[in-house]
Parts: C-alpha cells; structure tokens; sequence
C-alpha cells in the first residue's frame, strides 16, 4: 500500500501532472465561487477535452481537483453574498453570512479554508486506506451482488436527495430509459434507436451531461438575475483567533468523520453531508440558540462535512465502479473514455491511475488551502463578473465542445434539445442529477440483473439466498420500508 | 422481450415503462388531491430570455457550417449579450473578440480540433 501510495506521488509530482492539479484546483474554486455554475456542470463542459488529453492519470487528476477544489469556493459565495456558490454549501449562508454582516467574514473564510483542509485530507487518508481492502473484498462480488448494490445506491440517492420521492423516481426511470437506447448489451438487438444510426452506440454521455447540465443549468438561470452584493469588499483576520479556534475544532473532526461515512454510502455525497453535520452541530452545541446567528461551528461542520465526503466518495467509484452522485458519474464516464474501466479490478490493473490521483488529492488539498486563504481577496473579485458575460461563454464553450468530438453538428442539436428538457426539468423541480447517475447505473443494472438471472435459471431468489447481496437487499428493504412509514406518517401528521 | 426466466432486450424497458406508468399516475393523483395554490409557469415573461437564449443556439448550429466558427461565435457573443441582457458597448466588443480569439487558440492550435471555417477557408 505504502509502496504504492509512494509510486503515485511520483506520478502526481510530474510536472504535467502537477499543472493539471493546479488548473482543476483554480477551476474548482472559480466554479465553487460562482454561482449558477456547479461542479457537475464544470466537469461535463470539460468531457470533451478528455478526449484530447492523453493520460487518463492527467485528466482524472484535474475532474478530481474541479470536483474537491469546488467543495473549498462554495463556502466563499454563501459567507458573502448569502447564495451558495455550488450545492453543498447551502447551509453555510446561515451562519456564515451572519458572521459576516457581523464584521466576521475573515474568521468565517478562514475557518470555512482550514476546516476544508483538515476534513479533505482526512478524506483522503481514509481513500488511501479503505479503497484497497474494499477492492479486493469487491472481487467476490458476481452478477446478483452488482445488481443488489447498484439498485441501492440509485435507490438511496433518490430517497435521500430531492424535494419528491415520485419525481426522483420518474427521472431514474427516465435515466434508465435512456440508458438503453443502442444495442443490448447480451443480445446485441438494436433498441429505441428509431432508424437514427447516431444512436446504434446509444445516446452519447458527454452530448446528454453536456446538454442537462451546461446548457440547462444556463436557460434556467436566464430567468432570475443574478446579482451579487458582497457584505464586505474588506477581508480581514482570515486567521482564526485562538477562541474561534477553540470553539470550531471539535466541530471540524465531527464533520470530518460525518462526510467520511457518508461519501462512502452509496447515494450519499458533499450536500447531504453537510446538511447532516449541521443538524449535529446545532444539536450538541451547549448554545443551539446562537445557531442562525453566526455561530462559527455551523460554518466549520459543514464545511469540514463536505470536503471530506468529495473525497470519500470516490471510494465507491474506484472500488466497485458504482457512482454515488452526479459529479462522480461524470467521472466515471472520464475514466470509461479514457479507457480505464473503474472497478474492483482498477486498483490492480491501473495502480497507476489509482495511486497517481489519490496522491494528487494530497497535493491538491494543500494547493486549495494556499488558494483559499491567502489569495481569496483575488477570487471574490471574480463574483464582479456579471453572469450576462459568463452565459454565452459557457454556452459556446459547450457547443464548441461537444462539436469537438465527433466533428459533428448533429450533436450540437442533440445537446439542446436535451439542454431544454433539463431547463424543463429543473423548472418542474425535477432532479437531472438522478436522471444522470441512472443513465450511467442502467447498463450495469441491467447486465447484471439479466446475467444473475441467466445464472440462477431466471429464480430471483439468487439475490437473497447470497450471503452479501441477500444482506444488500435485506437492507434495501428496510430501508423503503422506513421511508415508507415515515411517508405514511408523515401525511398522517399534515392531515389532523 | 422473454419472460422472467429468460429476459430479452426489451425486459428492462418493459418493465422501466410500466414503472414510469404507476409513478405518473401516482404524481398526477397526488397534485390532483392537494391544494391548486397554482403560481403561473412563467410569472411575468420570465420565459422571454430562455427562449432568446434557445433561439441563438439553434442560430448558431444552422449557420457554423457555412458561415465558419469565427464569425458566427462573434456574432453570437454580440447577440447574446446586446439582446438577452444589456452589457454595455464597449464590454461586448471587446469580450466578443477576445472570447473568439480566446476559444480558437484552445480549440484549433491547442487541442487541433478541425473547426468549420465556413468561406473563411483558403
């Protein structure tokens, strides 16, 4: 392990490499710090470069960086102008923003930096030493095991993020849906391709992310102006005092740990983490009532929180080839264009791949940290620029993009009507986030369910009469049969 | 499509669609059963710029291949940022032609993506 954790720091201490870090840590912070630009999105703009970097190593490094690199700008945007710069910083603008109106806002960037700093790399202590024994363990894992563990992750990312259930639901059906157009992967019969030939090969990843995501996270935003006062163009005493630093540590390990499990968890990731730990904090804090008024704990738990699960969430990615959100599907689909299959086996076939971007999250970790303390003056002189300028920017840089790849305008049409219906979609609060990560999960889902059913003869009690899926499924079940109570309850609760 | 013991190719769809039947219905009882407090879909032309911004991309997919990349992006950034919002003039200018410049050194001398030039070509 040590062996290998060494190869890969000199892998990521290349100089190619370390650039690439560099410029996935400046972008993460850049898109963490604006809003209506979130790392999903960011990432799937940069698919198409994919194809022109050669070494997956290298273009791994710089998605991680974006991904991990926004989690540290988001907090910036929600302590000084009270929106969330990207999801998971949500919760930061209760406290965070109150801090600032209360001359505060140096302390609440730093501690919002150190704790990100702390918890990241504490994530990424845990990836080096969880991910291999977890691989190997995967190993066991046949058709029934997939099948039970893809259908849990899906299933709790949908219960657990998301306004309605029903509506998570539709966009994984629809996900999945999708995700069959082309050839059967058993069989090879041709489905839903209706007589496009474009579509023999199914509906293109980068084109339908790029669309969802680039171009409709732009049309939804042209609706609402985007303005963005910041409390204070002064920024002083980034450093904590030794007070803050002493109220705030406890709750920087707390969320450290709180993302650490979760990131793991199939379906968990940085937004939930985060809204977790503050509901922690506020709950052990012996002054619950000074929370929503600028207490330093709620910025330093979910901070820490959500570091900490970016880094951990690539566990289930690089171990067992399961994406547990929209971000990770993104990469996941990176490393499929790379030609690198993440799974169990990419530990021991591209030890290289694995090693070489955990070893970069370290260096990352501490680039962010020099990027967000000292220099964050410089970034927030970045919310000047007017989301008026940035939109057609993006948006060409999509068409452009997705243009690059197969050097065809057809994509350009595919990417907005999908760019459309994920304006619609987000207009009806419907999550594209699910219906991505479903996209990607439907074809392991199916080819593992269709084999495990070709194993047992087409019994589907293969799934429970196997010691890890039949565990998987028992707590599959439990797990809806809570959410189902908790529902019935809950209607219960509104009707007296 | 095959049955449960042995599923063909249109197993998983089949069964996709009548899930995706049962939560239609399901969304269409529930809104049906709750209160109507309806907001409109677009409360006063918020549906303006959207379209605005929809009808320059499909501009932009009809004329790049004839017209070529670098005129049609400029026009777009000028369009974009003159029609949908009001940037002022010398900002979309000089935004538009450095962006322009700025996407083709990325795209045609840094990643040698062939760009249409439209009659630009010679």
């Amino acid at each position: 392990m040590f062996q290998g954790l060494a190869n890969g720091f000199g892998i990521a201490f290349s100089l190619t490499n370390l650039t690439f870090a560099l410029i996935g840590a400046v972008l993460g912070t850049i898109v963490g710090i604006l809003p209506g630009l979130g790392p999903a999105a960011t990432i799937s703009l940069l698919l198409p470069l994919s194809f022109k970097i050669a070494s997956p190593v290298t273009s791994i490094i710089m998605m991680a960086g974006i991904f991990y690199g926004a989690m540290y700008g988001g907090s910036t945007t929600s302590i000084l102008v009270n929106i969330p710069g990207e999801a998971a910083s949500v919760v930061t603008c209760i406290d965070g923003y109150q801090m600032a109106l209360k001359g505060r806002a140096g302390p609440a960037l730093g501690i919002a930096a150190i704790g990100s700093f702390i918890a990241g790399t504490i994530g990424v202590i845990g990836l080096t030493f969880v991910a291999p024994p977890l691989a190997e363990f995967a190993l066991k894992f046949g058709p029934p095991e997939y099948f039970a563990l893809t259908l849990l992750g899906l299933l709790m990312a949908t219960l657990l993020g998301g306004t309605s259930v029903v509506k998570s639901l539709i966009m994984v059906v629809l996900g999945l849906l999708l995700g069959s157009v082309g050839l059967d992967p058993i069989s090879g019969a041709i489905r839903f391709t209706w007589g496009f030939f474009m579509l023999q090969e199914g509906v293109d990843f980068v084109t339908l992310a790029m669309g969802m995501f680039g171009i409709g996270e732009i049309l939804i935003n042209l609706e609402k102006e985007l303005t963005t006062e910041l409390v204070t163009r002064k920024i002083t005493h980034l450093w904590p005092t030794l007070k803050d630093w002493a109220e705030s540590k406890w709750a920087i390990l707390r969320g450290s740990f709180i993302g650490f499990f979760i990131g793991i968890l199939p379906g968990g990731g940085a937004v939930i983490s985060s809204l977790v730990s503050y509901a922690v904090e506020k709950k052990v804090s012996k002054h619950p009532e000074e929370f929503g008024k600028g207490a330093i704990q709620g910025v330093a738990g979910p901070e820490s929180a959500n570091n900490s699960a970016a880094s951990t969430s690539f566990i289930p990615l690089l171990t067992l080839g399961i994406p547990g959100n929209a971000s990770i599907a993104m990469i996941f689909a990176a490393l499929l264009i790379q030609g690198v299959q993440p799974g169990p086996f990419l530990i021991t076939e591209h030890p290289d791949v694995f090693w070489g971007v955990v070893a970069s999250m370290y260096i990352g970790n501490v680039m962010l940290l020099i990027l967000n303390l000292p220099m964050v003056g410089m970034w927030v002189q970045l919310l000047r620029v007017p989301y008026a300028i940035l939109a057609p920017i993006i948006v060409l840089f999509c068409c452009i993009g997705v243009y690059s790849i197969r050097n065809t305008v057809f994509d350009i049409w595919v990417m907005g009507i999908f760019g459309v219906i994920g304006y619609f979609f987000r207009k009806v609060d419907m999550e594209p986030g699910h219906l991505i990560l479903a996209f990607v999960l439907g074809p392991i889902l199916e080819r593992s369910l269709r084999q495990a059913l070709l194993i047992s003869a087409g019994s589907p009690f293969i799934f429970f009469s196997r010691p890890i899926s039949g565990a998987m499924m028992g707590f599959l079940i439990l797990f809806i049969l809570i959410q189902i109570v908790r529902a019935v309850r809950g209607e219960r609760l509104k009707a007296e | 499509m095959g049955r449960v013991k042995h599923p063909g190719p249109g197993f998983l769809p089949f069964g996709l669609a009548l899930c995706l039947i049962i939560l239609s219905l399901a969304l269409i009882f529930k809104n049906l059963k709750g209160d109507n407090s309806s907001t409109p879909f677009w409360p006063q032309r918020t549906w303006l710029r959207p379209l605005l911004g929809v009808a320059i991309l499909i501009f932009f997919a009809f004329v790049v291949e004839w017209v070529g990349f670098l005129i049609t992006t400029f026009i777009f950034l000028m369009i974009w940022m003159g029609v949908i919002e009001r940037v002022r003039w010398r900002t979309i200018i000089s935004v538009s032609i450095g962006t322009t410049a700025a996407l083709y050194l990325i795209f045609a001398l840094l990643l040698d993506v062939p760009l249409p030039m439209g009659f630009l070509k010679w």
